[in-house]
C-alpha cells in the first residue's frame, strides 16, 4: 500500500502541476479583468498542437518547440483580448457566450486543420524511464514538475519585483486607484492575457508528448483548473497553486478507495460543497456582493 | 392598437405550427425535423425564463432535461404508466431536483452559480452513464414506447405515427409557450426582469430575490424535463450523450441565437439551430465553426440575437425611434 | 413511388422485345460517422461498403429478372449522435426512398434509427454496433451482421477460464464498449472467479496511472483492456513503462498491424485479444478480401470493413431473393431467410435478426505477427492472425 501511495502521489503531483499552470492563467485573467475564460482549455490544446508543429517542421528541438508554442500563444492572447474580451468587460453573460464561441471555433478549427486523429511526439524525456524499486516513471514526469516549479517562481518574482507585475496586482486589487496612479489598464489587460495564454501553451507543450495530442485534451484540465481556482479562491494566486496541486494529488490518491467512474462526481461534488460552505475559497478574500 | 412585431411573429409561428401536418403531410422528413426542433424548443423556453428573463446562466440544463427524460421513459417502459402521468412524473422529478439544487446554490452569485450548474450537469451525466441497471448505462435505453392512441368519436389520433407525434409535441410546446406568455406578462415575470436588470435595486424595492430566483429555476428545470422527455419519446431511445455538457451549451446557444428575453426567441433559435443545418446538411464541424463566429459577433454587436436584430429593423421600418434597451 | 412506376413502365416497355437486358441503378442508404470523435472507425466502415459496391459494379452489377442493377450509396453522417442519426434514417426512408439501409457505428444511435426502419418498412442492417439490447427489441426490420457484445464476451470468457488469469483486472472505457464489456464478463465468468480491480475512464482521458497503481496493488495476473486502438496503445505503453508484467487481454481493435505501428513487438508480445476478423488468417475468403483491401487502400484490412463489405452482399442477396429493389417489406422477409457466405463467415439471421459469425482469439508473437488460438478448428500459427 505504501508503494501505491507513493506512486499515486508522484502521478498526482505531476497532473497537479499541469492544473496549476491552467489555474494560474485563469486566476490571473479573472483577478485582473473579471473574465471567466472557459476557452482556456482549447488554448492549452493549441499549445500541444503547436509544439508538435514546431518540433517536427521547424526546430527539431523540444525546448525550442515549447518556447515557440508559448510565444505563439502569447500572440493569440493579445488578439483575443483586443478583439473579443476588451469590449465585453463587466459584461459577465456575454463573456461566457464569447468564450463558448471561441471553444467552438478553435476546437473544430483544429479538427479541420490537423484532422480528428491524435498526434504523437516522443522526445527523449518521454522515452527515458526513471526507476525506484519496483516503481518506474518517465523522465517527463519530473521535467513537468520542475518546469512548472520554475514557471511559478518566475511568475512570483515578476508579480512582486517588477513594475509591470506591480501594476498587474494593483489593477486587480483596485482598478480605479490604479488608473489614478497612472497605470494604463488596457496595457495591463493585454499583458495579463499574454501571460495566461503562454502558461496554457506551456501546459499543453508539457503534457502533450507524455500522452497524445488531440482536440479534446484541454477539456479536463480546464474543468479541473476551474475547480482549483474556486477551491483556492477566485482571484488568489497562491490559492490557484494550492488548489491545482491539491486537486491533482487528492484525485489521484482517491482512486485507491473510490471507483474511478465516480471520480468526477466526487471532484464536482466537493466543488459544489466548497462553494456552499466557503464560496470565497481557501485563500480568497470575501468581497461584498461577489459571493 | 398597432400589433407589435412579437405578436405578429407569434401568431404566424403558431399558425404555421398548427398547419404544418397539412402542409407537409406528404413530406415526413420535414415534419420529422420540425418535431425535433420542437423537442428543443421546450427546454429552450425553460432556459429563456431562467436566462432571458431572470438573467441566470445555466450550463447544465440538459442534465435536468435528462432527469425528466429518463424518469418519463422508465415510468412508461418499466412501470407501464400511461403517457400523461409519466410526463408529469418526469416534469416533477426534474423540477424537484431543480428545487433541491436551487435552494443552496441560488444564493451564489454571478460566476459561482454558473460553475455550480456546470458541475451539476456533469454529475448528472455521469449518473446517466454509470447507473447501468437503471438507465441502461452508456449503451443507451432502447425500446421506449410512444403514447397510445386517442379516439375522439371516429377520429383516431395515433401518436405512434409521425404526424400524431408532431401534433402531440406541438400541443405541449404551445402549452409551454403559453405558460411563458402568461408568466412574462404577470407581476411575477416583471419582478424576474427587474432582477436581471439590477438585483440590488430590485431587492431594495421589495422583490424577494431568492424566492423569485428559486421559482424561476424550478419552473425552468421542470420545463427542461418535459422537453427531455419529449425528445426521448420521439427518438424512442435514450442515450447519456443526448444530455451532456455540449448539449447544455448548445441549448444556451440556441436561445442566444434566437434572442434571449423574447417570447419567440427560443422557437426561432431552435429552428435556426436544429432545422436549418439539418435541411442544408452542412458538415457539423463547419456548422460549429460558423456558429462560433456567430456567437462572437452576437456577443459584441447584437446581444439580443435574431429577434433583437429584427426588432431594430422593424422599428426603423415603422419609422419609430430605434429605442432598444441594450441587453447585457 | 414515381420512380417505381417509371421503373415498371420502362421494364414493361423493354420486356416486349424480350431478352434485351435493361440496366438500372439501385441506391442503398448508409448511415455512419464521418466526422466527430468516431470518424476514424467510420472510415473503415465506409471502405468496406465502397469495396463491395466497386466489386459488384465492376462485375457488371447484379441481376433480378431481366434487369441488371448497378449499386449506388447514399451516405449520411450521423456523428454518433442519436438525434442526427434518426434524422438521417428518416431522410433515407422518406426523401431518398431507399429500399434498405446499412451502417452505423454507435449502439445508442442504432437504437434511435431502428424504430424508424420499422415505421417505414425499410430494413436496417448494422455492421458494427455491439450492444446486445439492440436485437432484443422485437423489431423485425433490424438486422445485425457482426457479433454482439454477448457473443464476443462468451468467446472471451471461455478463453479466460482456460488460462491462469486470476485475479483479473479491467481498464475499460466508460462508454457502451467498455461498460458493456466489463459488465458482460462479470456475468459470464463463474461465480468463484476472482476479479481484481475494475476501473473505468472517460473517453478523452489519457492518463492511466491511477488504474495501474490499483492493478499493481491487487497483484493481478491479467488485465483486460476494453477500449479502442488509441487509448489501448497508450494504456499498454503506460502499463509496461510502469513495470507491470501482467498478461494483457484486449479487444478486436488491438489485433492489427496498425496497432503494432503505434507500439512495438516488445510491448505486445504475449497479449491476446478477441477478434471478429483476423486479417491474415489462412482462409481463402479472408486472404482475398485482405489483398483487395490492401491494394485499394494501401493499409491492412480491418474487421469493420469486412463486416460492412459483407453487409452490402447481404443486402444484394436479399434483394435478389425478394425479386425487388423497392419493396422494403419483401426484402425484410428475404433477409430473415437468407444465408450468405461472407468474408467473416456464413451470415444468416436468427429470429431476433442477429447473425452468428465466428469469434476468434488471437495472440501476439515475439516477432510482431499474430497467431490464432481459438476457435480450435481454425487455429493457426504465427503470421496468421
Amino acid at each position: 500500500m505504501a508503494t501505491a501511495i507513493l506512486e499515486q502521489f508522484i502521478n498526482g503531483a505531476m497532473m497537479g502541476s499541469i492544473y496549476v499552470l491552467m489555474a494560474l492563467g485563469m486566476v490571473l485573467i479573472y483577478g485582473v479583468m473579471h473574465v471567466l475564460n472557459f476557452a482556456h482549455g482549447v488554448l492549452f490544446m493549441v499549445g500541444g498542437y503547436l509544439t508538435h508543429l514546431f518540433f517536427f517542421s521547424w526546430t527539431g528541438s523540444y525546448p525550442l518547440a515549447i518556447l515557440g508554442s508559448m510565444v505563439a500563444l502569447a500572440a493569440i492572447g493579445i488578439v483575443l483580448e483586443r478583439l473579443v474580451f476588451r469590449a465585453l468587460r463587466d459584461n459577465l453573460r456575454m463573456q461566457i457566450v464569447s468564450s463558448l464561441g471561441l471553444i467552438l471555433i478553435i476546437q473544430n478549427g483544429v479538427v479541420q486543420i490537423w484532422g480528428p486523429h491524435a498526434l504523437q511526439m516522443r522526445p527523449t524525456t518521454v522515452e527515458t524511464l526513471v526507476k525506484f524499486g519496483q516503481l518506474s516513471f518517465t523522465l517527463q514526469h519530473f521535467v513537468i514538475m520542475g518546469v512548472v516549479a520554475a514557471a511559478v517562481a518566475a511568475l512570483y518574482l515578476f508579480l512582486t519585483h517588477t513594475r509591470l507585475g506591480t501594476a498587474m496586482r494593483a489593477t486587480s486589487q483596485a482598478p480605479e486607484a490604479a488608473v489614478v496612479v497612472g497605470i494604463d489598464p488596457n496595457r495591463v489587460y493585454t499583458l495579463t492575457f499574454m501571460i495566461a495564454c503562454a502558461l496554457a501553451g506551456l501546459g499543453g507543450a508539457l503534457l502533450g508528448p507524455l500522452f497524445i495530442i488531440f482536440p479534446q485534451m484541454g477539456d479536463a484540465p480546464m474543468l479541473k483548473a476551474l475547480s482549483a481556482i474556486v477551491i483556492g479562491g477566485m482571484g488568489s494566486v497562491p490559492g490557484a497553486i494550492v488548489g491545482g496541486l491539491g486537486i491533482g494529488i487528492v484525485e489521484s490518491l482517491s482512486t485507491l478507495v473510490i471507483p474511478t467512474d465516480y471520480r468526477d462526481t466526487i471532484t464536482f461534488g466537493v466543488l459544489i460543497l466548497m462553494l456552499l460552505i466557503r464560496p470565497w475559497g481557501i485563500f480568497g478574500v470575501r468581497v461584498r456582493g461577489e459571493d | 392598437m398597432k400589433l407589435s412585431l412579437s405578436t405578429i411573429v407569434t401568431i404566424v409561428i403558431l399558425a404555421f405550427g398548427a398547419l404544418a401536418p397539412f402542409i407537409f403531410g406528404g413530406q415526413p422528413y420535414i415534419l420529422y425535423v420540425l418535431t425535433l426542433a420542437l423537442c428543443y424548443t421546450i427546454p429552450a423556453i425553460g432556459v429563456n425564463i431562467l436566462y432571458g428573463y431572470t438573467g441566470l446562466v445555466s450550463l447544465g440544463h440538459m442534465g435536468f432535461a435528462g432527469v425528466g427524460a429518463y424518469t418519463t421513459a422508465l415510468l412508461m417502459k418499466d412501470v407501464g404508466l400511461p403517457f400523461v402521468p409519466s410526463l408529469f412524473g418526469g416534469m416533477f422529478a426534474a423540477g424537484f431536483l431543480g428545487f433541491l439544487v436551487g435552494i443552496p446554490c441560488l444564493r451564489l452569485r454571478s460566476h459561482y452559480f454558473i460553475i455550480v450548474t456546470l458541475a451539476v450537469g456533469m454529475i448528472l451525466f455521469t449518473l446517466f452513464n454509470n447507473l447501468d441497471g437503471l438507465t441502461g448505462g452508456a449503451e443507451g435505453l432502447p425500446g421506449i414506447p410512444r403514447p397510445g392512441n386517442i379516439e375522439i368519436g371516429s377520429f383516431v389520433l395515433d401518436f405512434r405515427s409521425l404526424t400524431g407525434f408532431y401534433v402531440l409535441t406541438f400541443i405541449i410546446a404551445a402549452l409551454t409557450f403559453g405558460l411563458q406568455y402568461i408568466l412574462v406578462r404577470s407581476d411575477f415575470g416583471r419582478s424576474l426582469s427587474s432582477l436581471r436588470q439590477d438585483e440590488s435595486l430590485a431587492a431594495a424595492r421589495g422583490v424577494n430575490v431568492f424566492g423569485h430566483k428559486l421559482a424561476a429555476f424550478v419552473l425552468s428545470t421542470a420545463i427542461a424535463g418535459v422537453g427531455g422527455a419529449m425528445k426521448v419519446l420521439f427518438l424512442r431511445a435514450a442515450a447519456p450523450l443526448s444530455f451532456d455538457m455540449n448539449e447544455s451549451i448548445n441549448l444556451m446557444m440556441m436561445l442566444i441565437l434566437g434572442g434571449a428575453g423574447y417570447l419567440v426567441g427560443p422557437v426561432i433559435g431552435a429552428i435556426t439551430f436544429i432545422a436549418l443545418p439539418e435541411f442544408l446538411r452542412v458538415a457539423a464541424e463547419m456548422r460549429l465553426i460558423f456558429f462560433g463566429f456567430v456567437l462572437l459577433i452576437l456577443a459584441r454587436f447584437a446581444p439580443r440575437g435574431i429577434c433583437g436584430a429584427a426588432e431594430v429593423a422593424y422599428r426603423k421600418l415603422a419609422n419609430k425611434e430605434a429605442n432598444v434597451v441594450r441587453y447585457t | 413511388m414515381r420512380k417505381l412506376l417509371l421503373t415498371t413502365a420502362l421494364a414493361a416497355a423493354f420486356m416486349a422485345p424480350a431478352a434485351h437486358a435493361d440496366e438500372e441503378t439501385v441506391t442503398i442508404g448508409v448511415v455512419t460517422a464521418q466526422t466527430g470523435p468516431l470518424a476514424a472507425p467510420g472510415k473503415f466502415q465506409m471502405n468496406g461498403f465502397n469495396l463491395a459496391v466497386d466489386e459488384i459494379n465492376g462485375n457488371g452489377g447484379f441481376q433480378i429478372g431481366d434487369t441488371t442493377y448497378k449499386l449506388e450509396l447514399k451516405v449520411y453522417d450521423t456523428r454518433c449522435n442519436a438525434a442526427e442519426g434518426a434524422s438521417a434514417m428518416q431522410r433515407l426512408a422518406t426523401v431518398d426512398q431507399v429500399p434498405i439501409v446499412l451502417g452505423e457505428l454507435c449502439s445508442p444511435v442504432a437504437a434511435a434509427e431502428a424504430p424508424i426502419a420499422q415505421d417505414f418498412q425499410v430494413p436496417l442492417v448494422v455492421t458494427v454496433p455491439t450492444a446486445s439490447s439492440l436485437t432484443e427489441q422485437g423489431n423485425p426490420y433490424f438486422f445485425r451482421v457482426n457479433a454482439n457484445s454477448g457473443q464476443l464476451n462468451e468467446a472471451l470468457a471461455a478463453f479466460v477460464e482456460t488460462i491462469d488469469s486470476e485475479p483479473l483486472s479491467f481498464i475499460a472505457w466508460n462508454n457502451d464498449t467498455g461498460r458493456g464489456g466489463a459488465n458482460g464478463m462479470r456475468e459470464l465468468l463463474p461465480e468463484d472467479f476472482e476479479f481484481g480491480y475494475i476501473g473505468f475512464f472517460n473517453v478523452g482521458e489519457v492518463d492511466f496511472a491511477n488504474h495501474i497503481t490499483n492493478i499493481r496493488n491487487e497483484d493481478s495476473k491479467a488485465i483486460m483492456l476494453l477500449m479502442d486502438e488509441e487509448p489501448g496503445a497508450l494504456a499498454i505503453r503506460q502499463i509496461r513503462d510502469a513495470g507491470l508484467d501482467a498478461k494483457l487481454i484486449g479487444t478486436l481493435a488491438m489485433g492489427s498491424n496498425r496497432f503494432l505501428d503505434r507500439l512495438n513487438a516488445e510491448y505486445l508480445n504475449g497479449m491476446v485479444q478477441y477478434s471478429s476478423f483476423p486479417p491474415n488468417a489462412p482462409m481463402e475468403r479472408i486472404k482475398n478480401f485482405s489483398d483487395t483491401y490492401k491494394e485499394k487502400y494501401g493499409e491492412e484490412s480491418h474487421g469493420f470493413a469486412a463486416q460492412s463489405y459483407d453487409g452490402v452482399f447481404v443486402a444484394v442477396e436479399a434483394m435478389k431473393a425478394a425479386g425487388t429493389t423497392t419493396d422494403g417489406a419483401a426484402i425484410r422477409d428475404a433477409l430473415a431467410e437468407i444465408s450468405v457466405d461472407g468474408v467473416i463467415g456464413t451470415i444468416s439471421f436468427d429470429e431476433k435478426g442477429q447473425a452468428s459469425p465466428p469469434v476468434y482469439i488471437t495472440e501476439w508473437c515475439e516477432d510482431g505477427s499474430r497467431k490464432i488460438i481459438a476457435p480450435e478448428d481454425l487455429a493457426a500459427d504465427c503470421g496468421a492472425g
